[in-house]
């Protein structure tokens, strides 16, 4: 049964030019991701390389000043993100790691772009996210309501076929349609990615195709029930196109205007002030408890006492810091997975937050980068001011005048930045893959009722 | 003619009795005024929400300058001793921090109909004169999650959605009069085709720009008071005009396949395909494109850069910034004398090192205003290929939430940071030390809205974008339906 | 009044019609008679301007069809086969419409539901929607909508089929109305008794080729049926 479908699916030309341009922009959506993250990966690592040398080669000067001019970090940019780059766009990529003060992720690609970009870039998760639903429904479409049109289901149904029989039949036919549309695409995808990244690549890889394998199995299921439900073809294309654009369209702005307002981020304005605020708080009561004062470098403290100053000053700030980015990465997160549990209602939500966790491009990854960046510069500055504690502190009054060298600058690791693997990937992401099964199971419940209903 | 139009008003009013009855017209309008309602209510929450920073940013302004003032008072009376690093009479403390200026970028009065750039760009910087890396990379707090979806705003109904109402009610504009059998009937009378499909075309736009102008311009001159000017008029008109362009597109080529005279069922997947590629596919494929033909400088080298000048300046400069703070020996060089003052030389330095890394990477910064801008007219220019992008881009110029706006900004900022600069830089290296009149005369940023010509320009390029299409597609339609099958 | 000349139309390869002369004077009720595919409702096609002809010219009232569709139309009252009106309204809001348009005067309701009650049309069912009519009842508001239209010529295509014999009788006198206020009729139709029995001159056509053109007193019910045969072999 599957086959005869097959072959009428290749006979009225829909598999050969829906499933032919969805090949197309496939391929399209691939060679432009893999060559845009080779040319901007290397450049990182590059760059990361001749930041650290640059450091270990600078001129002997005040350790403070070496920590003003500070060192990069660039965030790699992982190979699955040819497959889908998810908030790349929309987040920074490079961090200044000075004195004093906790940064972001600076240049986001997006602010160098025009209003254009908002439209979305073309990548293999946004034609699969957006078109791959679209191509089940031309395909599918008529799957039932067709056949009932035009007699032939009352015939196969006459022969004893059961209507589970027709609906697993129909559904494998799809289902093969799409494999032979999708699995030489993924092939290929997996050889490039084992090249690039080796067989954590390749394990992500097969994750994704699981995410996407599930939700094409709900647009399957989901077309196969509307095409039974509902007795003519024409009404059967309108809510299905209806359903497609709402999900795809609507449902996402709506569910991210909605979670929002349910855990709602501050303003930049606000959230620098507050933590200004409180950031000068817990300096003057580290001072008074540690120093006697909280006169910031008022004349009742010596230049002697300038680095273990400035030792307090870290200590008392990074406890601050901590809270406030963790509370508004937190909103973040918190808003997120309100919109991925939606996912039980538009499974695109769902498979958002699984493709994007598993190709390391959400924001848990460019946390966890940041988190380890903003480390970094903590072992920069402490290993500074215990210098300076040690050799600068006790010069006095010509604390300024000491100078340290490639001895101390060495002291500072090289950057290493090791990624979330794929299987803590796997393990935050779990609830969406969740999320996805049981809309699966959903939407194989409704069909099988579905193809009960209607008389053919 | 005279007939011609009697014909058409009473195909008009037919039409008009048939939908009603067909409760279609009470059905697609109402979704439509729906939407667009959720989504002014949304792009309308935001900007307020957006303005109370900014009217609280405004609002704080005169309060810390007042202080700022009075501390100066109390110092140079010497009934204060001022703190080494927040000392109202040091330039290097007033001009770095202490008496950092806002600069504003007002919202628009029709800022709500597009979000746009706004979610990202901030419409405020804080500027000292430390070097512009400290304060003019910074963006707007959002969540990436929600910069990705997109905001739900009435730009997004108008360019996704309106298409589809358009759609949704002129598909089988001609293939169903032809599939019920009422064609024939119709045709044997003296009724040209041509006639026939614009009675039916004109009361569907009636039906549907109506509602749209409704909701839009109640709701944003009840919300908006700027609006209700001679300029925010312009504007709504212009807005109004624009939307109505890009819904009559969409109704042409509703016409113009009709017009083919096929079946209903080539309509739909026919206008389906048009709107996947005209609206998801082609802005899309475009945006590659644009990256590819002009890319934008690369910031990984932007930022090298600026920390080797970085590592120039510590270097020639090495000799100040070696030099320690004599405060702690002798205080009282924290106090003016004789409108002089000691600054300290680690604090000339590190201003020298700011100033000089600006002037080293101001070409590379340039360089990035430029491409956006290139950029800009490059999408200007491509923006035939695809109606969706000339609304949306011609929509978010008018809410002055565009990219063009925001760039006229950063340039404007930069500029009042080199005044502010060039206000600190001779007390700073003289050691002039700051008296009450300096405070009133440190410079203030006043934001200069770009002329309006140029926006003009462009909205009136928008709507040729959009009419041309819309004429080309009416011509050929009409042609066609001289030759229309009937049976 | 109706006449063509030579008339010829092709599809692709198939000849739809064949140098087709006939004449329909006014007061004359013309009869076509011939198998389905014969080109009966091409030729009715080419009259309305719904096809071109390939050869040939179609005029009414001396007017050429293809240059003045707009004033033959004005001459011209249609009834189609199967009369499909809008479903959503009643059956004089849609005599109404169609009524107006074919008039270009917008006419009163007592003039509108008169124009229906000489179809034939129940004053009752004026008001009741058309997706409650039965084919009959469509066929009267056609009618009503070519009286109002108070052409020169009338056109219709197998009017008589689907209907019973006393909607079939009424329909007759109808057209001999028509007959008598010096229209010309032109009917297409299988139905023999009906050309004999009402019209003036009956054509038969084959395979797009008007073959035979007599005037129905010259024959008998019997022989027409002979001669009908007898053309079709």
């Amino acid at each position: 049964m599957a086959r005869r479908e097959l072959t009428e699916l290749w006979r009225d030309g829909r598999l050969l030019l829906a499933g032919g341009l969805m090949l197309l922009l496939l391929a399209t959506a691939f060679a432009v991701g893999w060559q845009q993250q080779r040319a901007i990966d290397g450049e990182r690592q590059a760059a990361q390389a001749l930041d650290y040398d640059a450091w270990i080669a600078q001129d002997e000067r005040h350790p403070h000043d070496a920590a003003h001019q500070g060192m990069h970090a660039f965030k790699p940019l992982p190979p699955t993100a040819i497959v889908d780059p998810g908030i790349t766009p929309y987040v920074g990529s490079t961090i200044w790691l000075q004195a004093h003060r906790q940064s972001e992720l600076r240049f986001r690609p997006a602010q160098d772009a025009t209003g254009l970009q908002r439209f979305g870039n073309l990548s293999v998760a946004w034609v699969l996210q957006v078109l791959g639903p679209l191509l089940v429904i031309v395909l599918g479409f008529n799957a039932f309501a067709g056949e009932r049109e035009q007699g032939t289901l009352r015939l196969t149904s006459s022969l004893g076929v059961r209507p589970r029989q027709l609906l697993a039949g129909k559904a494998l036919a799809l289902a093969a349609a799409l494999a032979a549309c999708l699995l030489p695409a993924l092939l290929l995808a997996a050889g490039a990615l084992a090249m690039q990244g080796g067989w954590d690549a390749v394990l992500r890889l097969g994750l994704l195709a699981l995410g996407y394998a599930l939700y094409l199995g709900i647009a399957v299921l989901g077309v196969l029930a509307v095409s039974a439900l509902v007795p003519s073809t024409r009404l059967a294309l309108v809510v299905l196109l209806a359903l497609w654009i709402g999900g795809v369209t609507l449902a996402p702005r709506v569910a991210s205007d909605l979670a929002r307002e349910v855990h709602p981020s501050p303003s930049r304005q606000a959230f620098n002030q507050q933590m200004d605020d409180e950031l000068e708080q817990a300096y003057r009561r580290a001072w008074r408890a540690q120093l006697g004062t909280d006169k910031r470098w008022g004349a009742e403290l010596p230049l002697n006492r300038w680095g273990i100053a400035l030792k307090i000053d870290d200590e008392a700030g990074y406890a601050v810091a901590d809270q406030h980015f963790s509370r508004l990465w937190d909103s973040f997160a918190r808003q997120q997975r309100l919109q991925e549990w939606a996912g039980l209602a538009v499974p695109l939500l769902a498979l958002r937050g699984w493709s994007m966790g598993v190709a390391g491009t959400d924001f848990a990854a460019h946390r966890h980068f940041s988190v380890a960046a903003e480390a970094q510069r903590r072992l920069m500055q402490d290993l500074i001011s215990h210098d300076l504690v040690e050799h600068a502190d006790p010069l006095g009054d010509r604390h300024f005048s000491y100078q340290a060298g490639k001895n101390l600058w060495a002291r500072v690791p090289r950057f290493h930045y090791h990624p979330i693997g794929a299987a803590a990937a796997l393990r935050d992401n779990v609830a969406s893959l969740f999320v996805l099964g049981l809309a699966l199971a959903a939407a194989a419940v409704l069909a099988g009722w579905a193809v009960g209903v209607r008389k053919p | 003619m005279r007939r011609t139009f009697r014909n058409f008003s009473r195909v008009v009013a037919h039409e008009r009795r048939l939908l009603w009855a067909d409760r279609s017209l009470w059905a697609v309008c109402g979704l439509l005024a729906l939407l667009l309602g959720f989504g002014l209510h949304n792009g309308l929450a935001e900007v307020k929400a957006r303005e109370q920073v900014l009217a609280a940013i405004q609002a704080s302004q005169p309060q810390r300058e007042a202080a700022l003032a009075d501390r100066l008072q109390r110092v140079l009376a010497g009934v204060e001793t001022p703190d080494p690093f927040a000392n109202p009479a040091d330039p290097a403390s007033v001009g770095s921090g202490m008496g950092a200026r806002s600069a504003l970028l007002p919202y628009e009065a029709m800022a709500p109909l597009a979000l746009g750039q706004s979610d990202m760009q901030p419409n405020y910087y804080r500027v000292t004169y430390r070097s512009r890396a400290s304060f003019m990379d910074d963006t707007e707090l959002e969540s990436p999650w929600h910069l990705l979806s997109g905001p739900f705003d009435p730009l997004f109904v108008i360019v996704y959605l309106l298409p589809l109402a358009v759609l949704g009610f002129s598909w089988n504009l001609l293939s169903a009069e032809r599939e019920q059998g009422t064609l024939k009937l119709l045709l044997s009378q003296p009724l040209t085709a041509l006639t026939l499909v614009a009675g039916k075309a004109a009361l569907r736009a009636g039906a549907l720009l109506g509602t749209t102008f409704v909701v839009l311009a109640g709701v944003l001159l009840a919300a908006r008071p700027e609006l209700r000017s001679a300029a925010g008029a312009a504007a709504l008109a212009w807005a109004l005009g624009l939307v109505a362009a890009y819904a009559l597109f969409w109704l042409a080529l509703a016409v113009a396949v009709n017009a083919l005279g096929r079946s209903s069922a080539f309509n739909a997947l026919a206008l389906l395909a048009a709107w996947v590629l005209l609206v998801l596919v082609l802005p899309v494929l475009m945006n590659l494109a644009v990256q590819a033909a002009s890319p934008a400088p690369s910031r990984i080298e932007l930022a090298t850069r600026t920390r080797l000048a970085a590592v120039e300046g510590l270097n020639r400069y090495s000799k100040l910034l070696a030099a320690d703070y004599r405060y702690v020996a002798q205080p009282e060089v924290l106090q003016p004398q004789d409108g002089k003052i000691e600054v300290a030389s680690r604090r000339r330095a590190q201003y020298l090192v700011g100033r000089d890394t600006d002037r080293e990477i101001e070409a590379l910064t340039e360089r990035f205003d430029t491409q956006l801008a290139g950029q800009q007219a490059l999408v200007a220019r491509w923006s035939w290929l695809s109606p969706a992008l000339v609304a949306s881009e011609s929509l978010t110029a008018l809410a002055g939430t565009g990219s063009e706006r925001y760039l006229q900004f950063r340039r404007q900022v930069g500029r009042f940071h080199g005044e502010w600069k060039a206000f600190f830089e001779p007390r700073l290296l003289e050691g002039r030390a700051i008296n009450p009149d300096d405070l009133r005369a440190m410079p203030r940023f006043a934001w200069v809205e770009p002329p309006r010509a140029q926006l003009r320009a462009g909205l009136a390029l928008a709507a040729l974008q959009l009419l041309l299409p819309v004429l080309a597609l009416a011509a050929w339609a009409a042609w066609r339906l001289r030759r229309l099958r009937v049976v | 009044m109706l006449q063509t000349l030579a008339l010829s139309k092709q599809f692709g390869a198939t000849r739809a019609l064949d140098a087709v002369s006939l004449t329909v004077e006014p007061g004359e009720i013309y009869c076509l008679l011939g198998a389905n595919g014969a080109g009966k409702t091409t030729l009715v096609n080419v009259f309305l301007n719904f096809v071109d002809p390939s050869d040939g010219q179609a005029l009414v009232d001396g007017l050429d069809v293809t240059r003045e569709p707009l004033a033959t139309k004005q001459r011209l009252a249609y009834i189609p086969e199967q009369v499909m009106l809008y479903g959503a309204l009643s059956g004089l809001e849609n005599l109404r419409y169609f009524a107006a348009l074919a008039t270009g005067r917008q006419a009163a309701r007592a003039e509108l539901l008169g124009l229906l009650a000489q179809a034939g049309l129940d004053a009752t069912a004026a008001d009741r929607r058309v997706s409650t009519y039965s084919k009959g009842m469509r066929q009267k508001v056609g009618i009503a909508i070519a009286l109002a239209k108070n052409a020169k010529a009338l056109l219709l295509d197998e009017p008589t089929s689907g209907l019973d014999p006393k909607a079939a009788a009424e329909f007759a006198q109808l057209l001999r109305d028509a007959r008598d206020r010096g229209v010309a009729v032109l009917t297409t139709t299988h139905d023999l008794f009906h050309a004999k029995q009402n019209g003036t001159r009956i054509g038969i056509m084959r395979a797009g080729r008007l073959v035979a053109e007599l005037r129905s007193e010259e024959l008998s019910h019997a022989d027409l049926e002979a001669l009908y045969l007898e053309h079709m072999k």
